[in-house]
């Protein structure tokens, strides 16, 4: 697949990954609920409740992280003057971000030291790292974006 | 223009309010929970010198602290709510006590008694009533005392009853110890701050302004303070301050974790050497006394100074018969107290009682003789402080049945070093493989201790000989599973199967089982855990029950509670007895009139007739030679004893 160019390649792209990762997420969820249902002692013992932690936060993280890529996508659509550049780091760090925190935290949570997650964990503050980065572009874009509107009312 | 601003305003005025009802209401529920600090009237926990108790152990540590929860260390003492009271306080008349019956009362989540006055010294006649609140308790596995705030400072005294569990009844203090009949119990008018707390609480600090005792506790200053309620992570890992500070870091953690490395800051006692891990069960689970007035003063203003990982007896004098007993420290104990020895320990010195497995372990060849670590006894050789993940067992079950380690109820505990024995076990037993002859513990670990109302293994390991029993009058283990046979009969086997020698006999010691010796000549301790034998079901299974009912119906009347309380609940695993209607603290009259009906019925049927054999003293007609037990029970063991469990 040739990378995108265009703001009509960006915003395909965040929608099919948003919902791609969307449905991911809604299958890992199932996943933990149906352990949940059949009170499965490897994510359910106190023994295991770090694991249960990582992989809640895993869930809760790729699902949100899946809806931003999708909000992000409408972002883009609405801002279509925005410089290429910028919509290169708001992608890269989105989706680096979407790996990372989620992976971070469901590999935190395959092996672990009793109340200390896996050394997985280290890609977490990457990821937020990521996450804080492409917000700070996709909300100075929005502004920089509102600010030319209300100067040309 | 004007109209966004006031909405934004608007906005920020909602959320304001929002965070300000919020923090309301969250500090109103904080104001709910009464402060540890608030509380005058008994000990209270609070941190101190490092120790920052088991809810922030809890926090890194989930799996330790959730085992260790479900232990009956944590509920050794527990304050008294209605989570942690066990017995029914509402408007309950509880006349086991001597005197005018107890009343119990609930006056919402606390819990009152009304009693004799323990402390009055007038004419017993005009002993007045006083009413006291119920605030800790000890002891949560088999029973539950109650102790009550006796207004004056953090002093405690206990109740006149304590509730069994299993019974879920009351009975006097005085009948739940094996202690002389009719003498009653001295008054605890602050023991429990000044003797429970050292191994009932985690780093206890009686704060007494001068020793317990040395004057009248109401004129002294009590402000007994503890780190935590109960046996927790501290009481065996040390205090955790410095643990906890330093692994704030997440680097030093991680590089801990990835390194394997000892963390330094805190102690692991299962790493320790096989001395040192057994001594942090010791700190508690042997018989200790402090050296001198001066170290029992330190301990009383700043806690216990023995710290996991440290030489026990550095800090304290461990009583040791075999092995300190004609010390200047023993000396001292035994002018205090003249039965301080017999109260605890066999005659050869080995540990009798309960709670005390720690003399019992040092005692023992397997700790003894070792060679290397790997192949030392030590407390965690059977049993574990954390259940782990792989035991299949419930944490309820593994704890009700002492914390052995997983396969360690099993010949495994032994085998995992005599591996030898093993590989052809009734070549060693010469009983059958699958019988409980061929129970390692059954030989080597007897139940021959007494403690909480029952035998318990004796934690010293032997092997059984007669000479223990003919010298020091400890029912040796063959005859407390063959309860129908003389010593003799277990002498011989012994020479044939182990070679060992048979010590000089009495007649009566070759003509009579043993274990009918042991119940009417014996002392009330030997009394009691060979009555309990008659009830062990490998007991019963191998000797028969139907000749046990007129020994165990003559202890129905004995002159020691606890001996008629065991001797009962034997008689009620006897068929044709179960639920017998008798009251070990009942009326006088009532007691013996229930052990003539016993023995009467007992004659009367069948049972009788079903053995005959001369050691149980049945003629050859298969009537019991009365005059028989009679001459026993007059060369009976009369000397008062206390056992100090």
């Amino acid at each position: 697949m040739a990378p995108p160019t265009t703001s009509t390649d960006y915003v395909a792209r965040h929608l099919r990954f948003g919902w791609w990762s969307l449905f991911v997420f809604l299958l890992l969820g199932l996943t933990l609920e149906t352990m949940h249902g059949f009170k499965i002692g490897f994510y359910l013992d106190v023994s295991n409740s770090a694991r249960r932690l990582m992989w809640t936060l895993a869930h809760a993280h790729g699902a949100l992280l899946s809806l931003i890529h999708i909000i992000a996508a409408l972002v883009l659509r609405t801002f279509p003057q925005i410089a290429t550049a910028q919509r290169v780091v708001i992608s890269r760090t989105l989706i680096g971000a979407s790996v990372l925190l989620p992976g971070g935290f469901f590999l935190g949570g395959v092996s672990f030291y009793s109340g200390d997650p896996g050394v997985g964990i280290a890609l977490v503050p990457v990821g937020a790292a990521c996450l804080t980065v492409a917000v700070f572009q996709l909300a100075r874009t929005s502004t920089g974006s509102t600010s030319t509107q209300r100067s040309g009312h | 223009m004007t109209q966004p601003r006031r909405r934004v305003s608007f906005s920020v005025l909602t959320l304001l309010a929002g965070a300000i009802a919020l923090g309301v209401a969250v500090a109103m529920s904080l104001d709910a929970v009464p402060s540890e600090q608030e509380v005058e009237h008994r000990p209270i926990a609070v941190d101190s010198d490092g120790y920052v108790s088991s809810q922030t152990c809890q926090a890194c540590h989930p799996e330790q602290y959730e085992t260790w929860h479900s232990s009956y260390h944590r509920t050794m003492t527990q304050v008294a709510t209605p989570d942690s009271v066990r017995a029914d306080f509402d408007n309950v008349v509880v006349d086991a006590v001597a005197g005018t019956p107890m009343r119990l009362e609930r006056r919402g989540d606390e819990f009152w008694a009304e009693f004799d006055d323990p402390g009055w010294e007038g004419p017993a006649s005009e002993r007045p009533r006083i009413i006291r609140q119920v605030v800790m308790i000890t002891g949560s596995h088999y029973q539950n005392i109650y102790w009550y705030t006796t207004g004056h400072e953090r002093a405690l005294n206990v109740l006149p009853a304590v509730f069994l569990l299993e019974d879920q009844r009351w009975a006097p203090r005085s009948a739940v110890v094996l202690s002389p009949p009719h003498q009653g119990v001295a008054t605890l008018d602050g023991h429990w701050n000044a003797v429970c707390i050292a191994c009932h609480t985690t780093h206890g600090k009686p704060q007494f302004e001068t020793p317990f005792r040395s004057e009248p506790i109401a004129s002294q200053a009590v402000a007994t303070t503890v780190s935590e309620f109960g046996i927790a992570c501290e009481s065996c890992h040390g205090p955790a301050g410095a643990h906890v500070q330093a692994n704030q870091s997440p680097w030093r953690r991680y590089t801990l974790h990835l390194s394997g490395e000892p963390d330094p800051t805190i102690v692991e006692p299962t790493t320790l050497d096989p001395a040192r891990s057994s001594q942090v069960c010791g700190n508690c689970h042997s018989v200790w006394e402090f050296y001198d007035v001066a170290d029992e003063r330190e301990a009383n203003t700043d806690g216990l100074p023995y710290r996991p990982g440290d030489a026990l007896i550095d800090t304290r004098f461990v009583a040791q018969p075999t092995a300190n007993g004609t010390t200047s420290e023993m000396r001292a104990l035994i002018n205090a107290d003249p039965d301080f020895v017999r109260g605890s320990f066999w005659s050869d010195g080995l540990v009798r009682v309960s709670g005390r497995e720690y003399n019992g372990l040092i005692d023992s060849p397997c700790f003894q003789n070792a060679t290397t670590a790997e192949r030392t006894l030590s407390c965690f050789s059977c049993h574990t402080m954390h259940k782990t993940a792989e035991d299949p067992r419930s944490v309820d079950t593994w704890a009700a049945t002492h914390q052995v380690s997983v396969g360690m109820d099993s010949n495994r505990a032994c085998t995992q070093c005599h591996s030898e024995i093993a590989a052809d076990l009734s070549t060693h037993t010469n009983h059958a493989t699958d019988s409980t002859g061929s129970r390692c513990y059954n030989c080597h670990m007897p139940y021959t201790s007494y403690g909480l109302m029952r035998a318990i293994r004796s934690h010293t390991i032997t092997s059984p000989s007669l000479q223990e029993s003919v010298e020091v009058g400890r029912p040796n283990a063959c005859n407390l599973c063959h309860l129908d046979r003389t010593l003799a009969w277990s002498g011989e086997y012994l020479r044939e199967w182990y070679d060992l020698l048979i010590p000089p006999l009495d007649k009566d010691q070759r003509t009579v089982a043993a274990s009918i010796l042991w119940l009417l000549k014996g002392d009330a301790g030997q009394r009691a855990v060979t009555a309990w034998s008659y009830g062990w079901r490998p007991a019963q299974t191998a000797s028969g029950t139907s000749w046990m009912v007129p020994y165990l119906g003559e202890l129905l009347g004995d002159p020691y509670d606890t001996v008629r309380y065991i001797a009962d609940r034997a008689l009620q695993t006897v068929p044709g007895y179960e639920g017998l209607n008798y009251d070990f603290v009942g009326n006088r009259g009532d007691r013996l009139a229930t052990a003539v009906d016993v023995i009467t019925t007992w004659r009367n049927g069948t049972q009788s007739r079903a053995r005959r054999d001369p050691q149980l003293l049945f003629n050859a007609d298969g009537i019991l030679d009365t005059a028989t037990m009679r001459r026993l029970f007059d060369e009976r063991d009369r000397r008062l004893l206390f056992l100090r469990e």
